[in-house]
């Protein structure tokens, strides 16, 4: 379907006139929300877009390399740690962001390094280990601000004068994560992302065809580990806060399941899985008896039964289920996640009415 | 191609700029409703505080019975934020922002919660009565519109060693404490009493967050040789330690912060091992036959959900919110921030289920006293040991 004719077209940073547009149209939308909307939905889609960006650098690692990582929250708070010790060093937020994401690329290169020899699950508890390491040193060390963490710097970024602080604030995110998204998209069509597919594909075909392995998986680690520290720099200053208990386990699984959920490998769907994910964690806190009872058909039995048995006091103690349930769905009906949906509807539509 | 940008640029300045600074203000406030929220933990570990929340609403519906503040109904907006701060900036901005907006903030458990939101409430004068927990952050240095009620937990770490030396006899005194901000304010009141009564601690031993398996601590504590122990940990560790300590046979006398001052629960939870503990209260008993508690505990079956319990926390959630709507009512009909913060500035020695509450201009920490219980030898009965009291 996708057929390319020749290299060059191959390497085109966007392949077709309609996708431009909608990237077009996407980026004048986002633009122009802050003068449409308030605090509040640029709050949710700034959490939306930091979480693009972290699902784009963990799928760099676990979609295009083929490593596995659960300790992504690790280096999600080495880079809120970075921001704010830099940032309140005196440090301008631009270059404290770029150095913290360096710093969270020096530690993936580091944690690479096991990953050379490691494989499947045995990976997954290195970097198990690693993440809860990180959230235990910076819980601990008093230079660290200990267990309340240390004190964010004010947002003084101005990007567009005028603007408040919150509207600064969203135009960084929010352009970090496009250039995030052009970013990850362009190392795909270079060597560097072809040597990434090759190592996933089979390590040792691609060390014969010449692919260094112990330069490249290091790598993956380190670009991975760059924008997932980059994603973090800005949730400090988006919560205004750092906690050490914000990067737990929970936090890395959360994560990976944007990946997973949205589709290995694809850009697309790192998008579409963390916006997906970050909206179900940020709606479903407001779930009420009243809205079970409004299902058609079972809703009434439904919200007896839930009444009964999981919500003591009346309050709903179960959008763990709920959001447990939608993501076992999704995976159950569509293995390749939410951009394999996205993929179906193109060529159904592409082929219609045939 | 430039150009083409050059007119994209140009459009989105122009979408921007009419609108960007017409934010109208959301006070809150109509001429028949007072809207006000709170987060508080609905499920996840941190859910037993969930009640502080729901006490709360207890609060607010039999004021509403009865007719509401100066002809206008409360309409409470609570929100489960599971104590995770991400959370709670997006539920408190969501409803600050919507029509009608939020007038005030209703207590709000956690620290960590708290101070994702603190700057963003204050900045906008949005007024915050008696946040449900003993930090510092709240009025270091104080704000105009923060009104804290939860006393400060070095002044119960005061109070017990004073206790304890004074009264119980006691000369080695350990300190067993979260290596939290909790147990850090804890661990400084405790050894601060303890210099001003020309003594030392017996050891010191911090204990964390992920520690499970507290055998190393307790065996560090009995070799010290204390007869009492000061113990500033959560729950889970509370239990742990209890049934370690029982295990090796220590048993000196346990003294504990208000946190843990929920006595059936921490019975429960214990397995029956919550006997003979000292504790520090910021409030009354529940089961205290006071007035300021009896009309609560007499309405309590009539408003409570079904599943609920008389405790100390859903209770603590009725305290921390009565300067609230005493301010509201001393505001008086005409109704604005500036008007209720005022009317909270003006408010001396007010006594509801917490102990008495003073605010003034730049005073921003109301209740500074707090008494001792101890739960007796079933674990079952509790008693006062002393009258509320102000660490000087």
């Amino acid at each position: 379907m996708d057929m390319k004719r020749s290299y060059y077209e191959d390497l085109r940073l966007f392949d077709t006139l309609p996708l431009s547009l909608w990237l077009g149209v996407a980026v004048l939308a986002l633009a122009a929300a802050p003068a449409v909307f308030g605090n509040y939905p640029l709050y949710v889609i700034g959490y939306i877009a930091i979480n693009v960006i972290v699902a784009l650098g963990l799928n760099v690692l676990v979609g295009y390399t083929g490593q596995i990582s659960l300790g992504h929250a690790g280096f999600f708070a080495i880079g809120a740690y970075a921001v704010t010790m830099l940032a309140n060093a005196g440090l301008p937020i631009l270059p404290a962001l770029l150095l913290a994401g360096l710093i969270a690329a020096a530690f993936g290169f580091l944690l690479g390094l096991p990953a050379l020899r490691l494989e499947g699950p045995y990976l997954a508890v290195v970097t198990l280990g690693f993440g809860l390491t990180v959230e235990t040193i910076f819980a601990k060390a008093a230079f660290f601000g200990g267990a309340t963490g240390p004190a964010v710097p004010a947002f003084d970024l101005v990007l567009v004068p005028g603007f408040s602080r919150e509207q600064n604030l969203y135009l960084l995110i929010v352009a970090t994560a496009g250039l995030s998204l052009l970013a990850v998209r362009n190392l795909m069509h270079t060597r560097v992302g072809r040597a990434f597919v090759a190592i996933r594909d089979s390590d040792i075909a691609a060390s014969c065809a010449g692919v260094d392995l112990t330069y490249y998986k290091t790598l993956a680690f380190a670009v991975s580990a760059f924008f997932t520290g980059l994603g973090g720099g800005l949730f400090a200053f988006h919560l205004g806060q750092v906690d050490p208990t914000t990067f737990n386990l929970m936090l890395s699984i959360l994560f990976l399941a944007m990946v997973v959920i949205g589709g290995v490998g694809s850009i697309l769907g790192s998008v579409l899985g963390a916006v997906v994910i970050s909206l179900l964690n940020l709606k479903l806190k407001g779930l009420k008896m009243a809205d079970f009872e409004q299902l058609p058909l079972i809703g009434h039995e439904l919200a007896g039964f839930l009444g009964r048995n999981f919500m003591e006091t009346g309050m709903a103690n179960i959008q763990f289920i709920v959001y447990g349930t939608i993501l076992v769905l999704i995976m159950l009906f569509e293995p390749l996640g939410l951009y394999g949906i996205w993929i179906r509807t193109k060529r159904y539509w592409r082929t219609w009415p045939f | 191609m430039l150009k083409k940008l050059g007119n994209i640029a140009a459009l989105a300045a122009s979408l921007w700029l009419p609108l960007s600074a017409s934010a109208a203000e959301l006070t809150g406030v109509t001429d028949t409703e007072i809207h006000i929220a709170q987060w508080g933990p609905q499920t996840g570990p941190a859910a037993p505080w969930g009640s502080v929340a729901r006490g709360t609403g207890m609060l607010f519906q039999m004021i509403n019975d009865a007719g509401g503040i100066h002809g206008r109904k409360i309409v409470y907006h609570m929100f489960d934020d599971q104590y995770n701060p991400a959370k709670t900036v997006a539920g408190v901005k969501e409803l600050v922002e919507k029509e009608p907006g939020i007038f005030a903030i209703a207590s709000g458990v956690g620290t960590s919660p708290g101070l994702a939101v603190k700057d963003y409430l204050m900045e906008r004068g949005i007024p915050w009565v008696g946040p449900a927990a003993g930090s510092l952050h709240w009025i270091t240095p104080p704000q105009k519109a923060l009104f804290a009620v939860y006393p400060l937990y070095a002044d119960e770490a005061k109070l017990l060693v004073r206790h304890l030396v004074e009264k119980e006899g006691k000369k080695k005194i350990a300190i067993f404490y979260a290596s939290d901000e909790y147990g850090e304010n804890g661990h400084r009141g405790a050894v601060a009493e303890l210099q001003r009564l020309g003594l030392t601690p017996a050891i010191e031993v911090s204990v964390n967050q992920a520690d499970r398996d507290l055998k190393s601590h307790l065996l560090k504590l009995k070799e010290s040789g204390a007869d009492a122990v000061l113990m500033w940990v959560n729950p889970t560790h509370a239990v742990i330690t209890l049934k370690t300590a029982a295990a090796l046979q220590f048993s000196p006398q346990w003294a504990t912060s208000s946190t843990l001052s929920d006595v059936p629960l921490m019975q429960t939870i214990t397995g029956g091992l919550w006997k003979n503990i000292i504790f520090a209260s910021f409030s009354e008993l529940p089961d205290a036959d006071v007035p300021t508690v009896t009309k609560y505990r007499a309405a309590f079956p009539k408003y409570a959900q079904q599943g609920e319990r008389w405790g100390v926390f859903f209770m603590a959630g009725i305290g921390f919110v009565e300067p609230m709507v005493e301010g509201l009512r001393r505001a008086g009909r005409n109704l604005t921030r500036e008007s209720f913060i005022a009317a909270m500035e003006s408010i001396r020695d007010y006594k509801g289920v917490m102990g008495a509450i003073s605010y003034g201009p730049g005073q921003r920490q109301g209740q500074r006293a707090v008494f001792l219980a101890r739960t007796d030898d079933t674990g079952t009965k509790v008693t006062q040991l002393t009258p509320w009291t102000e660490v000087k």
